[in-house]
């Protein structure tokens, strides 16, 4: 595995350029907000986090981003339900220097966001989906969006910075999104890109455990979500360089398991075409990928038996 | 050239000397703990960001621990550094056990700057006083001409075109350049790329500022406040102190700023050269490409119409044409030899940022039955860089195949004596047969034929023996 683009044309410090892509979907953080009231009393307080309070600490993690390096660049993508967009870029217009514009920035991002939450909600099929609970945001269309604009980043000049993409996710993974995912997982990790994941959901998220693990970035799942910000600082902040040298926190054990393409269920074991390596959770008389025929199936090996046997006997 | 030792990151070093009073006394500016923060290595950075929301102390064994095995010397470095420019305090408890603390003061200022941002003490100016401010070219233009007019009175005062009125101060700096001959350091000086040599003429200037009786941490606090100013507006002069106003004109001659008037204010702009001021050293972001050509009969050709780098060509090789975007020349012996007496190593020839392409030189190395010593000097240049090695082992496959071992060692020794007499200089060449032995098993791995004559000459295997080891 060769990176056309990556080692060659680094800068030798720690000049990042971070992709965050921030769960913006709607029902998982009402309902993230309705616990975190309702548990006000209970046991757990700090497992939960409302979306505002969120904010107070992803604002000063883009800042002090920004701040570790003059050269360092910053862009926010929101994820959706039905779509995805790039609230924030540091990049751009941003001028010479940040100072003093921070609450402009502040006061930006968040108009964008809600722009940006009205106009998903318009492009879903059914505008109230009644499963508040299990409805997934579109985490293929962001990382898509993150490597594209990666990608034009090495293309546009020589000297680049360090490219790595932090997911800060809630919502549970979407079966269906797993070819675009896995899709996706597999050109950062041609263009060692590192994909950390931060996950503020009830459980872990096998998507994204799969991508830490196979491009080299950092998987965490906060236990105390009021003290993010320093999990953030300390663990997401790091660059890339630095991470050679220092234990990052890496998960017990990683979720592989697959979802079938047919039916996009998670399943354990299944059928998997030769030619494409497709996986089915039923056996099928053709791939729907390739193509491929699978007629020789179990039914001919049996006929094949029945033969041998009444051959061998005389 | 002031006879010291140039070393790269030299401002912090200058900051990180200043007694504890003054440096919290720095803290208290935002933008200076933001320099500071930004100027350090990437781990202490880390470090930083990690305990900026900590408020007890944190053990160093605890903070060993966050490493893996061979994270420990950048660790020490980054606390090392923490350290010196008390941005970490350390406490010893009375069992003996060091503990860290985030400068309290550092540590309020960075919070705050994460959530609210800095404030410049200054506003640009608005566009009605400053009609028609010069285009980011323009500027661009205008500093680097006044850098190079700096850096040319430095080189040789006879060339440069237009004496910009310099302050005592400046011209203090540079006295010891009376003779015009470039000494070495002078030479390291001039190959260093513009931040760090602009970093080196400013930590004069501050250290000298005590002489002039303004204090130095004001000249710091003024110049990193100076970085984060947006480059292109324009600042009113009233709005600095005395000793800034002073300090302005100065950073004007350099080519920092640009002061202009208008018909009540004046104001000033700063360049690119100030807003870089905070960049950190390793990313010296001069991506300038190799524009100097060298053939392999040693012409060289170097597209610039910088009369700067026609003056530091100079110094190595000899110009014959000087076009308005082209110098043509050669590197010649006689060149080289005046460069060697002057103290110019082969090293800094090419480790000079855009001589990528000076590894041609290597071919004519056929002429070494011919002219021994030109051709040994030249090789010189080659055997003391490994820079070359890694190029240029390709010629000498054909090269050295001609020649059997034993009969290279006695030219060696040969060349050896000649070179003795005629430069007089005692400088063991031991190392270059080493270089060169190195060179040659590498290639056709002939360890056999080195195996036979081991026990030849005392001499012999010495260097024998010692090819294993990687050259000096």
């Amino acid at each position: 595995m060769n990176a056309a683009s990556a080692p060659s044309k680094l800068y030798s410090d720690d000049v990042s350029l971070i992709v965050v892509l921030l769960d913006a979907n709607p029902f998982f953080w009402a309902s993230s907000a309705a616990a975190a009231g309702d548990s006000a009393s209970s046991h757990h307080p700090t497992t939960t986090l409302p979306f505002s309070k969120l904010l107070n600490h992803v604002i000063p993690l883009l800042n002090s981003l920004l701040l570790l390096n003059q050269l360092n660049q910053v862009v926010l993508v929101a994820t959706g339900v039905n779509s995805c967009g790039y609230i924030y870029d540091s990049g751009d217009g941003g001028g010479g220097s940040a100072c003093g514009s921070v609450p402009a920035i502040c006061s930006e991002i968040l108009r964008r966001l809600e722009e940006f939450v009205v106009k998903d909600r318009l492009q879903g099929k059914s505008p109230d989906k009644v499963v508040a609970t299990g409805v997934s945001s579109l985490l293929s269309g962001s990382l898509s969006l993150a490597l594209c604009y990666i990608q034009r980043v090495f293309r546009s000049r020589a000297r680049h910075p360090q490219p790595r993409i932090l997911c800060l996710q809630g919502s549970p993974d979407g079966p269906e999104q797993y070819v675009a995912v896995m899709n996706a997982i597999f050109s950062a990790q041609r263009s060692m890109i590192p994909i950390d994941s931060c996950v503020m959901g009830v459980q872990h998220s096998a998507f994204l455990q799969q991508a830490s693990y196979i491009t080299g970035g950092v998987y965490l799942k906060p236990q105390q979500l009021d003290g993010l910000f320093q999990y953030l600082s300390a663990v997401f902040a790091t660059d890339l360089q630095s991470r050679n040298f220092l234990q990052l926190p890496k998960p017990a054990g990683v979720d592989f398991r697959a979802s079938c393409f047919c039916h996009k269920k998670t399943i354990d074991m299944g059928y998997v075409c030769s030619v494409c390596l497709s996986i089915f959770c039923k056996h099928h008389k053709k791939c729907s990928t390739c193509g491929s025929d699978f007629s020789q199936g179990p039914t001919d090996a049996n006929a094949d038996r029945k033969r041998k046997t009444s051959e061998v006997q005389p | 050239m002031p006879q010291v030792r140039i070393i790269a990151k030299n401002f912090m070093d200058l900051v990180a000397a200043l007694p504890a009073m003054k440096l919290d006394k720095l803290y208290e500016s935002t933008f200076i703990c933001e320099a500071v923060l930004r100027s350090l290595p990437p781990m202490a950075k880390r470090y930083v960001l990690q305990m900026l929301y900590i408020d007890t102390l944190i053990t160093a064994k605890s903070m060993e621990e966050w490493l893996l095995p061979d994270g420990l010397s950048k660790h020490k470095v980054a606390i090392d550094r923490l350290l010196q420019l008390r941005v970490f305090l350390e406490v010893t408890d009375r069992k003996k056990e060091t503990s860290y603390k985030i400068n309290p003061k550092f540590q309020s200022n960075i919070q705050k700057y994460l959530v609210s941002g800095g404030t410049l003490p200054r506003e640009p100016m608005p566009l009605s006083i400053t009609v028609r401010l010069p285009t980011l070219e323009d500027l661009e233009t205008y500093a680097s001409e006044q850098w190079e007019c700096f850096l040319l009175q430095l080189i040789n005062s006879a060339q440069a075109e237009k004496l910009t009125s310099f302050s005592s101060s400046m011209i203090k700096i540079c006295r010891e350049n009376e003779p015009p001959k470039l000494t070495e350091n002078g030479f390291q000086f001039l190959l260093m790329d513009t931040n760090a040599q602009l970093w080196y003429i400013i930590r004069e200037y501050i250290s000298t500022a005590e002489d002039r009786g303004v204090d130095p941490t004001d000249l710091i606090s003024f110049l990193l406040e100076l970085s984060f100013h947006t480059l292109g507006e324009a600042y009113n002069l009233n709005t600095l102190t005395d000793v800034q106003r002073i300090a302005i004109k100065d950073l004007a001659d350099l080519g920092l700023v640009k002061l202009q008037q208008g018909r009540k204010e004046s104001w000033f702009i700063p360049t690119k050269l100030a807003t870089n001021l905070s960049a950190s050293f390793t990313d010296s972001s001069s991506n300038k490409e190799g524009f100097v050509v060298v053939e392999t009969n040693f012409r060289m050709y170097a597209y610039s119409t910088s009369k700067l780098y026609c003056e530091i060509l100079r110094l190595f090789s000899r110009i014959e044409y000087q076009l308005p975007n082209l110098l043509v020349g050669a590197i010649t012996k006689e060149s080289l030899y005046n460069a060697f007496e002057n103290g110019i190593t082969a090293d800094q020839v090419e480790h000079y940022q855009f001589c990528y392409y000076l590894l041609y030189l290597f071919t004519t190395l056929c002429v070494f039955c011919n002219n021994l010593i030109d051709s040994l000097l030249l090789y010189r240049i080659i055997i003391c860089s490994d820079f070359f090695l890694n190029f240029c082992l390709f010629r000498l496959f054909v090269f050295f195949s001609k020649m059997h071992i034993l009969e290279l060692h006695k030219r060696y020794l040969q060349f050896q004596k000649m070179l003795q007499i005629r430069l007089g200089s005692g400088k063991p060449i031991k190392i270059e047969l080493r270089s060169l032995l190195h060179i040659y098993t590498k290639i056709f791995h002939q360890r056999k034929y080195l195996k036979q004559h081991v026990i030849l000459q005392g001499s012999w295997v010495d260097c024998c023996l010692k090819i294993q080891e990687p050259c000096d």
